[in-house]
């Protein structure tokens, strides 16, 4: 095939004109090439850091930065940093020192509620200027509210509401009563309403800006506007959320110049990047690269956040049904040895099915502390001394589930010692949340999840048998009439104290029932550059960055 | 010109191809949009709700005809996540993956042929052997662990190179900053293509040494650089030519993780946050994307191929 003509020696010119087309080509080629670039280029190039500008490593691309629509906590810690909700929890207090975050008021200066605990006002904040200028007011949250609730005004966001619907499930109306009083009007007590409006993550009720979401209309994410101590500069997908001091913050305002977020899914990356300067603080490093890092000098920032990673039992397999099989199970599962080995200390052994961080949890030691001849002695009470098999299904990846894939395996293995088979059943992330969303499916014995609330109530979404799956997070069907009774109680309590009291039983019927198995509480490790001062890890998923200060030495 | 006219046609069906297979493809993957967006602690009805309101409720073919129609008018769609049309998300990640790519297959080019030329003009001495060792072993290395390793020893250790994005976080300063950023993802991205290109050249370059054509002008007293460079090259071009052209859709593929690593803000980084959010749209125009590139570059190659030689200009004239 190779038999090619050898060039004659007289096509000298056409050679030419043939070596110059092809110039030609490159260079229109180049030219387009470096126009597109070239547009590239200055899009990324302007930005308002200052001299004191915190980077931040993130651990994946976040949501979009509208508060009340965006999902998972690694954009509602961006979204807090700019928005501010009617009540607030404080977050200045490390989780040693409040392992439940105190509620404070926030863009709400006091309220007060009914004896029937049907009636909430809130007094608004007078003198608090949204970043476009405009002032907060009585009208401006009202409006918000029903941004999230009312199906029939104009500006009614349908990802909105899904992402809030349990705050505002038993509201019943939204009045403003003067220039800086709002009232809620609701169809029964809600004892969580408070601590529900200080929540982020799953969809938040932080107060934004009327006027950037009539002037914006869908495109406000990429607008946002709100009354917080920092404002929005700039976001370049992929790369950047910049944000600026708010220097006419109504509070205390913050240190810093600005702070700068940036995704680096790869916890390699992540650790390179604050290793060489790059980024001043990261998230979620690698386990087994924390303490190399405290050793060259880095500082180590972890709390208490309410976080459980723990397993829910399906109620309709034949084996999970038998309380004895759930206890041995419980009692098998090694805490202390996976949050020390297999996790190396970024997280704790889980004593409740509540997280730490909440005040209905009570610590207890004996119901999850390894026992492997008392689970023997349970399987064998109930005739299953030769053991039997099942499936655990958890995800590969995804926010709060730490190493699932390696975690389930450190399951299987302990129940591998009391005779039972599990066979584990991965998926990625999205996958995963689809299908559990269905329920556990037939064979699968147990399934995963990871997360939690600084309210009880989060009790009630993982256990009550009106959220059983499909409706809604009781992956398990776990159906307790009595628990539903309890819990329903501690909803409808009008004083925090009964409340918690109900709470409190609620949990023990949890675990005396062995419907869960609480796991693991997360330590929520963050690495910060010897720099870095005033940073504080508080009982939440989130962080307050105004006490933050870049202190060269 | 009838037949870049033909090689036109034909890159529009393959495209209108891609498009169906990848929209057939992401429905074939598990996960709910609507509940990728709502989260765990979503209700069934709230869930419902989003689904209608993002069109997820209609039955396929009428989601497919939709996006075909909006398709031919240039419309890419909405994301269903951002809340944004897909041209804005994927305009600007593109022309960033351009940037990359194209400063990859530079380094290529730019050192893979010369490289290939050089062995093979020296065939079976210590450089022809050390270089195609080399080049074996970065064929077979995996991008993401070689980019991590230029991280570790000309980010970290020696702290020559950024470690990430595209610009100074603090800082940002222009196009110097730019190509400083630049110069680590685009030596991983370029690592495995180079290699092939490389050892692909040698072969071309040692195919036309070994013709008569070489042997008598050799005889008739040459000068060797004149041969190599001049007689040789012009004749091994062509397959040379062919395969940069598919290289660049291995580099393409390879970029993607390059630019997950290096959090580089291409196309490649939304490709995975969206097939991760389950973002139909982006994710659709995104291959959409990379296939047109891939198909115009190898329409380029073609039409190169064409120019350089002889005998296929003149059978398509």
């Amino acid at each position: 095939m190779r038999d090619n003509e050898p060039p004659t020696p007289l096509s000298g010119a056409r050679r030419k004109s043939l070596g110059r087309r092809l110039l030609g080509a490159t260079a229109a080629a180049l030219s387009v090439v470096l126009a597109t670039t070239a547009c590239a280029v200055s899009g990324g190039g302007a930005d308002g850091a200052g001299d004191k500008t915190l980077v931040i490593g993130i651990e994946s691309e976040a949501d979009i930065l509208d508060p009340q629509a965006a999902g998972g906590w690694v954009t509602w810690r961006i979204n807090s940093q700019m928005f501010e909700s009617l009540v607030t929890e404080d977050l200045t207090k490390p989780s040693s020192e409040a392992t439940v975050p105190e509620l404070v008021p926030g863009l709400a200066e006091s309220w007060e509620i009914s004896e029937d605990g049907k009636t909430y006002t809130f007094n608004i904040r007078q003198g608090v200027k949204f970043h476009d200028g405009t002032d907060l007011d009585a009208a401006a949250v009202e409006y918000n509210i029903r941004r999230m609730w009312d199906e029939s005004s104009p500006q009614y966001s349908a990802k909105a509401a899904g992402q809030t619907v349990f705050v505002w499930q038993f509201l019943e109306d939204v009045k403003t009563l003067d220039d800086y009083t709002v009232q809620f009007t609701l169809s029964q007590p809600f004892s969580p309403l408070l601590r529900l409006l200080a929540q982020g993550g799953g969809g938040s009720t932080a107060i934004m800006s009327p006027a950037s979401i009539e002037k914006y209309g869908e495109d406000v994410a990429d607008h946002p506007v709100g009354t917080g101590p920092f404002k929005f500069s700039e976001r370049v997908r992929g790369e950047r959320i910049a944000l600026v001091r708010n220097d006419e913050y109504w509070g205390t305002k913050p240190k810093l110049d600005g702070v700068v977020f940036r995704p680096l899914p790869d916890a390699s990356a992540r650790v390179a990047a604050l290793r060489s300067g790059d980024v001043d603080m990261i998230a979620v490093p690698s386990p087994d690269s924390v303490e190399s890092l405290v050793n060259e000098g880095f500082q180590l920032s972890e709390g208490t956040p309410p976080h459980v990673w723990y397993l829910s039992f399906n109620f309709e397999d034949e084996y999970m049904k038998i309380p004895e099989v759930r206890k041995a199970i419980n009692l098998a599962i090694d805490r202390e040895g996976m949050a020390k080995d297999l996790l190396r200390g970024t997280v704790n052994p889980a004593y409740d099915v509540q997280a730490p961080a909440n005040s209905a949890y009570t610590k207890r030691t004996e119901a999850y502390t390894r026992n492997v001849e008392e689970a023997k002695r349970l399987l064998a009470s109930v005739g299953l001394q030769d053991g039997f098999e099942t499936t655990l299904a958890t995800s590969v990846d995804g926010s709060g589930q730490i190493m699932p894939a390696e975690m389930g395996e450190y399951i299987q293995q302990n129940l591998a010692e009391i005779g039972i088979k599990v066979n584990l059943d991965t998926s990625e992330w999205i996958s995963y949340l689809g299908s559990l969303a269905e329920g556990a499916q037939e064979g699968q014995g147990m399934v995963q999840m990871s997360w939690g609330m600084t309210t009880p109530f989060w009790l009630y979404i993982a256990t009550s048998s009106s959220l059983k799956a499909p409706n809604g997070p009781n992956y398990g069907y776990y159906d307790n009439p009595k628990l539903d009774e309890v819990m329903q109680k501690a909803i409808l309590a009008t004083d925090e104290e009964t409340a918690n009291k109900y709470w409190q039983q609620a949990n023990d019927i949890v675990v005396e029932d062995n419907a869960l198995a609480p796991i693991v509480n997360d330590k929520a490790p963050y690495i910060l550059a010897p720099y870095v001062k005033g940073f504080v890890s508080p009982s939440e998923e989130w962080y307050d960055l105004k006490s933050v200060d870049i202190v060269e030495e | 010109m009838a037949f870049i006219g033909r090689r036109l046609l034909s890159t529009l069906f393959v495209l209108l191809g891609v498009s169906l297979v990848v929209f057939l493809l992401i429905q074939l993957v598990p996960g709910d949009p609507a509940r990728a967006v709502l989260g765990m602690g979503a209700t069934q009805e709230a869930v419902e709700q989003i689904r209608a309101e993002l069109g997820l409720d209609q039955p396929l073919a009428v989601q497919y005809a939709d996006y075909l129609g909006g398709l031919l008018q240039g419309d890419l769609g909405r994301s269903l996540v951002l809340s944004k049309d897909v041209a804005e998300v994927i305009g600007p990640r593109f022309a960033n993956t351009i940037l990359l790519t194209v400063a990859a297959l530079v380094l290529c080019i730019a050192v893979g042929v010369p490289l290939g030329i050089i062995a093979a003009r020296h065939q079976h001495s210590v450089f022809d052997r050390v270089a195609m060792f080399i080049c074996l072993a970065g064929a077979s290395v995996p991008v993401y662990w070689f980019g991590l390793v230029l991280i570790g020893v000309f980010g970290v250790t020696l702290g020559w190179f950024p470690t990430s994005g595209m610009f100074n976080t603090r800082n940002p300063g222009g196009l110097p900053d730019l190509l400083l950023h630049l110069v680590l993802p685009a030596v991983a991205a370029a690592l495995v293509p180079l290699a092939v290109i490389a050892r692909m050249s040698r072969s071309a370059m040692v195919d036309v040494l070994n013709q008569d054509y070489i042997r008598t002008l050799r005889a008739s007293g040459l000068q060797e650089r004149s041969l190599l460079w001049r007689h040789g090259l012009r004749n091994a071009l062509p397959p040379i030519a062919n395969i940069i052209g598919l290289q660049v859709g291995y580099l393409l593929g390879g970029v993607i993780f390059v630019e997950v690593v290096f959090g580089w803000p291409g196309l490649g980084q939304q490709l995975y946050t969206s097939i991760t959010a389950r973002d139909i749209p982006v994710v659709q125009a995104g291959v959409l994307f990379i296939a047109l590139a891939f198909v115009l570059v190898n329409l380029l190659a073609d039409i190169t191929v064409n120019l350089l030689d002889p005998r296929t200009r003149r059978r398509s004239a």
